[in-house]
């Protein structure tokens, strides 16, 4: 489980290096749409050169791989082979693309752990099997591509692309797996902002970022926040003490769901090291 | 006496080998004095020449050709940057060349180890009397603070300006002080002169390390009311002060003063009411110049009253967080500002070793790696500023204290930044460089570098 999850490009060797610098939960090495058709062999080859020779501890790495053609896929495939990595990111997924990928040849990442990237609205059609897909991590929305399928206006105001929010939450809450929120275009702080905003809004644990300088913010907003910390301790030391399911707090009834959401919420606030006594991530 | 012809006001100069002039940097890359005059010099013959230009940037092609022809005896600056710093590895001089801070070089001018036969002034603005402001004019510049103590010391004054008025009411310079003034057609050209708004660094590293060094500034302590800051101009030392500016707003506090060069955040900071006073050696932006003519808690001041050493009303004394860059920075701390790894000059001091010596927390932030090098060296190539003077190195990696301060390690012993020594800094850098070949000390010394206090730091070398 997650905040951030920062794309930096394959091919660009100041951003590998410095992947562990930015603060991000997450890093996606992208092979896919940030790098050019004849710049993919580069890309590739200096991914996985570093990371055999740098790759940080303690972060997890993700690789969006690529996925229109099978040739692309193979090849990356084949180049993460035994690569040090925590999974792959999977452009267009669908269960018909996923097939298409855990069945390709030659693989051995049958360990490794896959995002669905939910971007083509075929994929809204079956979005729960896909989330319950034993392989399957984690859902990301796909704004961009999506949009672009389906005319959506992808502008955070227009209330139409809610509905695919709403959804892909559902779908991934419902088989227990982690959905990731679409990265906000703009490099505006405010704009940033507002998107994340919603992304709190709608439930997702995590959100994309296509820019380094995103991260602070989404790590920051996407934390649980001292106020929210302190109103759970106090719900969770008053059901210790009363030792009951259901009681009032301050003239407010508490029972089972606000206890358990408290208890979510430290137990996140310890992961992201906020809690007293933890190591705290700046 | 007043003059509008150049040779005119030669003529009546007593010009000889092995004068000293002296100029300002104010107008920085835009300056057209220092050419015009120093030309013009040599062109009636001098040799031998003893130069003490404030500082010497790209612009100063004359010096280069000087020393290319062996015209130059001495030079003693604050600070080279172009063509000038690379005809002095080529080349070197006659005689030698010393670099000082902006605080050492006014405590040299004012005890005499600096003696300046003319100080040829640069003037944006002078009146009807003679009286002279950086104020007003094409090459308005702002505050005039390192020429204050020329015009006190040297034995010859030449003002030289573009641009007259009829009364100048708050002047920097006063006519009395001034021996001859000539008019020109131009001293400067503006865009080299002043930058229209700086801004702070949206490089992500350099935002990290600007992150880093506000979250250790904050467990230190020392923000707190009347709390008084010190930073450059660069992207990073921008982003550094927004962050401090925006700590002040939040925690409700005051600073007592921002001292050193001045611009557009300072003053916002100022007109906000989040800082008392600005004391200000040199304008960074327009923004910094329209402030100093409308601000009154906006102060021009000198080079001694800003980090003389031996001016006990220096203002930096009262300095208590100070951020610095640096090129290289070695175990010991110390900090080289002035050359690159392989001797050439590149900068030097400014105000770096004045304000590292006299305030309470220096910080010295700067990327791990520079040019796919490490920042960290086991000894620097040239010693700028002493590593006793430095209390503090933040990088995007990590962040190490140096153990003469002990009462920081205490503070810090279970924080949660990245505190680590200075060696497994370099651990980290070296784990992308590799262990770099040790350079190898040119032979040839061409000059030194001093402290504010006189003494010398280490040496400079030619080819």
């Amino acid at each position: 489980m997650a905040r951030s999850y920062l794309f930096i490009p394959g091919n660009v060797p100041r951003m590998l290096q410095n992947m562990d610098v930015y603060d991000a939960d997450v890093i996606i090495i992208d092979l896919e749409d940030a790098i050019a058709i004849e710049e993919k062999d580069e890309a590739r080859f200096l991914t996985c050169e570093f990371l055999r020779a740098h790759r940080p501890e303690n972060l997890p790495i993700l690789i969006r791989i690529n996925s229109d053609e099978d040739s692309l896929m193979r090849a990356d495939l084949m180049a993460i082979k035994g690569l040090d990595i925590t999974g792959i990111v999977l452009p267009k997924t669908s269960l018909a693309q996923l097939e298409r990928f855990t069945s390709m040849k030659p693989t051995n990442t049958t360990d490794l752990e896959i995002y669905g990237l939910i971007e083509t609205p075929e994929a809204f059609f079956e979005l729960d099997k896909i989330a319950k897909h034993p392989r399957i991590k984690g859902l990301m929305l796909g704004g961009e591509d999506l949009s672009t399928h389906t005319n959506i206006d992808k502008s955070l105001d227009e209330i139409a692309f809610h509905m695919p929010k709403s959804l892909l939450n559902f779908a991934a809450k419902a088989a227990q797996k982690e959905a990731i929120d679409t990265p906000v275009s703009s490099l505006d702080d405010a704009a940033l902002i507002q998107g994340i905003k919603q992304t709190k809004t709608f439930g997702f644990d995590g959100k994309l970022a296509i820019h380094p300088n995103q991260v602070p913010l989404i790590n920051t907003h996407l934390a649980p926040s001292k106020t929210a910390i302190h109103e759970a301790r106090r719900i969770i030391i008053a059901h210790e003490k009363k030792g009951s399911m259901r009681f009032s707090l301050d003239g407010k009834m508490i029972d089972k769901p606000i206890i358990q959401r408290a208890q979510k919420l430290l137990d996140k606030a310890h992961r992201y090291g906020l809690l007293a006594g933890d190591a705290h991530a700046l | 006496m007043r003059f509008k012809n150049l040779d005119a006001l030669l003529d009546a100069l007593s010009l000889h080998d092995q004068m000293s002039l002296s100029f300002h940097h104010h107008l920085r890359n835009g300056d057209a004095v220092l050419n015009l005059v120093l030309e013009a010099i040599l062109h009636r013959g001098y040799k031998d020449l003893n130069l003490y230009p404030s500082a010497i940037f790209p612009i100063h092609h004359t010096i280069e050709t000087a020393i290319k022809e062996g015209k130059i005896h001495n030079i003693t600056t604050n600070y080279i940057n172009g063509p000038v710093a690379l005809a002095l590895k080529e080349k070197g001089l006659k005689g030698t060349l010393k670099m000082q801070s902006h605080g050492g070089r006014a405590r040299a001018i004012i005890e005499d180890e600096n003696t300046i036969d003319i100080a040829f002034i640069a003037a944006p603005a002078v009146d009807e009397k003679g009286n002279a402001s950086g104020l007003e004019g094409p090459s308005a510049c702002g505050s005039l603070g390192y020429v204050i103590e020329d015009v006190k010391h040297a034995k010859t004054k030449v003002l030289i300006t573009d641009y007259t008025v009829s009364k100048l009411d708050n002047p920097q310079i006063s006519s009395s002080d001034i021996d001859y003034l000539l008019t020109v057609d131009s001293i400067g050209d503006a865009s080299g002169i002043m930058s229209g708004t700086l801004k702070p660094t949206n490089d992500p590293l350099n935002l990290k390390i600007a992150r880093l060094s506000q979250a250790f500034l904050q467990a230190s302590g020392m923000i707190q009311e009347n709390v008084s800051y010190q930073s450059g101009a660069g992207g990073t030392s921008l982003a550094i002060t927004k962050m401090f500016i925006e700590t002040l707003k939040n925690q409700g506090l005051t600073a007592s003063f921002f001292t050193g060069g001045i611009t557009a955040q300072h003053v916002q900071a100022l007109e906000a009411g989040l800082v008392k006073d600005l004391y200000d050696v040199q304008c960074f932006d327009l923004t910094a110049i329209e402030s100093l003519r409308k601000n009154k808690a906006h102060h021009a001041i000198s080079a001694s009253d800003y980090a003389n050493p031996n001016n006990t009303k220096r203002k930096i004394k009262d300095l208590d967080i100070v951020i610095l860059g640096a090129s290289e920075i070695d175990y010991a701390f110390n900090v080289n500002v002035t050359t690159d790894s392989y001797h050439t000059i590149i900068g030097g001091s400014g105000g770096h070793s004045d304000t590292a010596e006299d305030a309470k927390l220096t910080v010295v932030v700067s990327p791990l790696l520079k040019a796919r090098l490490s920042l960290i060296k086991k000894s620097v190539s040239a010693i700028t500023t002493p590593g006793e003077h430095i209390d503090v190195l933040i990088t995007e990696r990590g962040i190490a204290i140096n153990p003469k301060r002990q009462d920081l390690l205490k503070r810090f012993e279970n924080s949660p930044l990245p505190i680590m020594t200075i060696e497994a800094l370099q651990a980290l850098a070296y784990q992308f460089t590799g262990i770099p070949k040790p350079t190898v000390k040119p032979k040839k010394i061409i000059g030194t570098i001093e402290s504010r206090h006189g003494q010398k730091l280490d040496s400079l070398y030619g080819k």
